[in-house]
């Protein structure tokens, strides 16, 4: 009985939901076309009196619709939108899209990766894990389309004198970007539904050419929004001169590298999140083992990308400068400075997270104990480096406090607050994470070349040397003007980059043909590992949230910086906490639709629903089960 | 009671974007209003220029975004302005302070301090786009630190001169800024040209223009 009522109202729950969206839609239509200004009703003339005063009534009407039809048309520059305005439904429409298109974009490049490894080296696992990735897309491209085009739609309605502005200057951008966006939907449903179906190098051609429309569908995208920051190939008064110069700015080149590098962090730490999910649901021992292994797999990806993440920033950093000081000025010394306080906050603990997510990882390789020791030594040294790149220039601080430290700087903190101090903690970190990084791939093995002390000796000594140039140019820092110590961080970045590369190439010849002194246990893993993977996802997505606003937010009251000003109510910058409250909703929004699109995926693996036999057999049978059974004499 | 994992995951992710917002409210918070238009009172006094041209200078024209005043010690990422009218005078061979001062604003990287990078805007163009006149009291303000101002609004020099001022261009010309700059006869540094040497605070009307009593001397719109 119950069971039967709970499929009816499942049965009508479908429909109901459609029928209250369809209302919702009417109700919010009708609250639209409510806000627009209506004739109030008149009786109609045939059905009064002629009397002197229906004759000026008519008269009035007459002429106000003389004056109605003679009104020129006028385009209008903003709309409102109801409740949060336009500004704010724009923005969380545009950073939901902008999410979503990261992951779509994002997931083919180290699914097509996995594949290659897979197909490289024949073990099955690969592909298994690639086809995995490749689930979560399908719907994810739905959705990414779906916020696309209500952005479209309502920067059309809201903002159309800028809207018609960038059609003028890009359209010849558009065509191509649809044509691409086409070619994206091929390739994506060939490469996702053509699984196992093709030659594997046709599949991997088909994943190639996905990654490379991806990456251009981007690129054109980049190109609106980069000149909105930094416009080029237009005249003062914002006439096109050249469509060329307006895609190839001043921020375009570093926006496009920084937002690969970027988009392949956070798809690898939603896909980590989705494996972590699917773990902490698993009813078997080889389900766990599976997204363990996927959960490192998007871990790792999210990490990698993420160590050459600040080095991309710098590079945008230094052309945002290179277009207008005052841009720069604006984004680190002025508004927007105390946001990367906020930032330091969130990186500190994508830091924090992923290391410790190592450091429970090794506990799945057998012989791990050996190396344990040193993790305290590493958590110290992230710790160290996450205070010193959270601590500010100047200290909120009552009038008293204020008047004890002599000013607005505290006299040693203060010291921890410049951008030597940060560019030193941040260069440390990573190196950190990337030691954290060899002492898990090093779990369990020996090395057995015939050169591994020496190897382990240069390896110590490429680190200690690319910690010591760090440190020492950041204290030199201290004593140099600004025009030298801007000039160091190249030194200091350039030093970490070379240890990262030169250690890895060691290491892989290093522990090529190294000997095993335990096996590798997927699966492993306590389940707070899991949390963890979570957490770091939710953390890239708000990260991501918070640069775009930066980014978003720099021109302040300009549409395009310098070229059209943004004369809407909405003209102001927010206060920061404002920002991270509609970062914080969108963020939530986006993990219930990715928990949708979790939940959608992980329908792949249920069984089909078979349908119960309303068996007319008698009772007796063996395999009937009671209710279902006719009783003896029933028709 | 064993909660469910899907139920924990969404604790966490509640919790984690509540700290997050935390920590957002924890920072100074502060809203930006877009600059406000000044508008420029044709019969405004030396005086009156000066403390238009220091609002400007806090506000629409965000010279100290970068700039600072009355920093003793560096690093400096720009000059710092404190006493910068006696430098002015003799910065560049030739050039009178009010010159030099309206160098630095209409083609800033002409001369370039020793010791910093170029980096300062053209002031007159968007996204600052100063007005002439409004310039005319940042050259004002400036000439208070460190020396006394001198400019009224019908000071020419090399970037604009005044309507009505010899060499001035007839109504409805091209603007002035960036084209060919009046001679250097008619900059006479610090004065009207055609006028009598004006004493600070003394500034005439404009001529041919009429006072505008009722107008503030700085308004918003």
């Amino acid at each position: 009985m119950n069971g039967a009522f709970n499929r009816k109202v499942l049965f009508i729950l479908g429909p109901v939901t459609g029928l209250v969206m369809f209302a919702a839609v009417v109700w919010m239509a009708s609250q639209l076309m409510n806000r627009e200004y209506r004739e109030p009703y008149r009786v109609p003339s045939a059905a009064v009196d002629a009397t002197p005063r229906e004759g000026g009534l008519a008269a009035e009407r007459a002429d106000a619709e003389t004056k109605a039809r003679a009104k020129p048309y006028a385009e209008a520059e903003y709309r409102t939108f109801p409740i949060v305005g336009s500004r704010v439904a724009i923005w969380a429409v545009a950073e939901l899209h902008l999410l979503f298109a990261a992951f779509v974009l994002a997931v083919p490049i180290f699914a097509f990766i996995i594949e290659v490894i897979g197909y490289k080296n024949g073990d099955p696992r690969y592909d298994r894990l690639a086809y995995e990735f490749t689930k979560l897309l399908s719907t994810s491209f739905s959705l990414t389309a779906t916020f696309g085009a209500a952005l479209t739609f309502m920067l059309i309605i809201l903002y159309p004198k800028f809207t018609n502005y960038m059609m003028s200057v890009f359209s010849p951008t558009f065509l191509p970007y649809v044509l691409l966006f086409f070619a994206e939907a091929f390739f994506l449903y060939t490469y996702y539904y053509g699984w196992g179906k093709f030659h594997p190098l046709v599949h991997l051609g088909l994943g190639l050419g996905l990654n490379l429309v991806g990456t251009g569908i981007m690129m054109i995208a980049n190109a609106w929004v980069t000149f909105m920051t930094s416009p080029a190939g237009v005249s003062d008064q914002g006439a096109v001169l050249s469509v060329r110069d307006a895609i190839f700015n001043y921020t375009w080149m570093p926006i496009n590298i920084h937002r690969f590098i970027a988009n392949i962090a956070f798809g690898g730490s939603v896909a980590g999140a989705y494996a972590a999910f699917k773990f902490l649901n698993a009813e078997t021992d080889e389900e766990r083992a599976h997204y363990d292994w996927m959960g490192y797999i998007g871990n790792f990806v999210a990490i990698s990308a993420f160590l050459p993440l600040p080095f991309a920033g710098y590079y945008l950093a230094k052309e945002i400068y290179a277009f207008s000081q005052t841009l720069g000025l604006t984004m680190m010394g002025g508004a927007f400075s105390w946001l990367f306080i906020v930032q330091a906050v969130l990186i500190g603990n994508l830091f924090l997270a992923a290391n410790y997510y190592l450091w429970l990882g090794m506990g799945r390789v057998e012989g791990f104990q050996p190396l344990q020791k040193f993790i305290k030594y590493l958590l110290v040294g992230i710790t160290l480096c996450f205070a010193v790149w959270a601590t500010p220039r100047s200290i909120i601080a009552t009038v008293s406090e204020l008047r004890a430290m002599g000013g607005g700087t505290h006299p040693i903190l203060g010291y921890f607050g410049v951008m030597s101090a940060k560019n030193t903690a941040v260069n440390i970190l990573i190196l950190t994470t990337f030691m954290s990084f060899l002492l898990y791939r090093r779990t369990g093995k020996v090395a057995t070349v015939a050169w591994a002390k020496m190897g382990h000796a240069a390896q110590l000594a490429i680190f200690a040397a690319a910690a010591i140039i760090v440190i020492s140019l950041g204290v030199y820092g201290y004593f140099v003007e600004a025009t030298v110590r801007i000039g160091l961080s190249v030194p200091q970045v350039g030093s970490v980059l070379f240890a990262m590369v030169s250690i890895t190439a060691i290491d892989i010849f290093l522990f090529r043909g190294a000997r095993k002194t335990g096996e590798v246990h997927w699966g492993r893993m306590p389940a707070i590992s899991q949390y963890v993977l979570i957490f770091i996802a939710v953390t890239f997505t708000w990260l991501m949230g918070l640069m775009g606003y930066i980014r978003s937010g720099l021109r302040q009251h300009w549409h395009v910086y310098g070229v059209m000003r943004d004369t809407s109510v909405d003209a102001f910058t927010p206060t920061i906490g404002f920002a991270t409250r509609v970062v914080s909703v969108t963020v939530l929004l986006f993990f219930l639709l990715i928990g949708f699109v979790f939940w959608l995926t992980s329908l792949h693996d249920r069984p089909d629903f078979v349908r119960q036999p309303k068996a007319r057999l008698r009772p007796g049978s063996d395999d009937i089960p009671p209710e279902f059974a006719v009783a003896p004499g029933e028709p | 009671m064993v909660i469910p994992h899907t139920v924990r995951v969404g604790i966490l992710v509640l919790a984690a974007t509540g700290f997050y917002t935390y920590v957002g409210q924890m920072v100074p918070q502060k809203e930006v209003l877009p600059p406000q238009e000044t508008v420029i009172r044709a019969d405004l006094t030396t005086d009156d220029m000066v403390k238009v041209g220091q609002e400007i200078m806090n506000g629409k024209g965000l010279c100290f975004t970068c700039h600072t005043l009355g920093k003793t010690e560096g690093p400096f990422r720009f000059p710092d302005l404190s006493g910068v009218d006696a430098r002015a005078k003799t910065r560049e061979p030739g050039l009178s302070d009010v010159d030099y001062f309206a160098q630095t604003i209409y083609e800033p990287n002409a001369f370039i301090v020793p010791g910093f990078n170029p980096g300062m805007p053209v002031i007159n163009k968007p996204p600052i786009g100063l007005t002439d006149q409004e310039i005319l009291c940042v050259i004002a303000y400036l000439q208070t630190l460190g020396g006394t101002p001198t400019v009224t609004l019908q000071t020419s020099h090399h970037y604009y001169t005044p309507p009505g001022a010899p060499g001035a261009a007839p109504p409805g010309a091209p603007g002035a800024p960036g084209a060919a700059p009046a001679p250097a006869a008619a900059s006479a540094p610090g004065a009207a040209p055609s006028a009598p040497p004006v004493a600070p605070g003394t500034a005439p009307a404009a001529p041919g223009t009429p006072p505008a009593p009722a107008a503030p001397a700085k308004g918003t719109r």
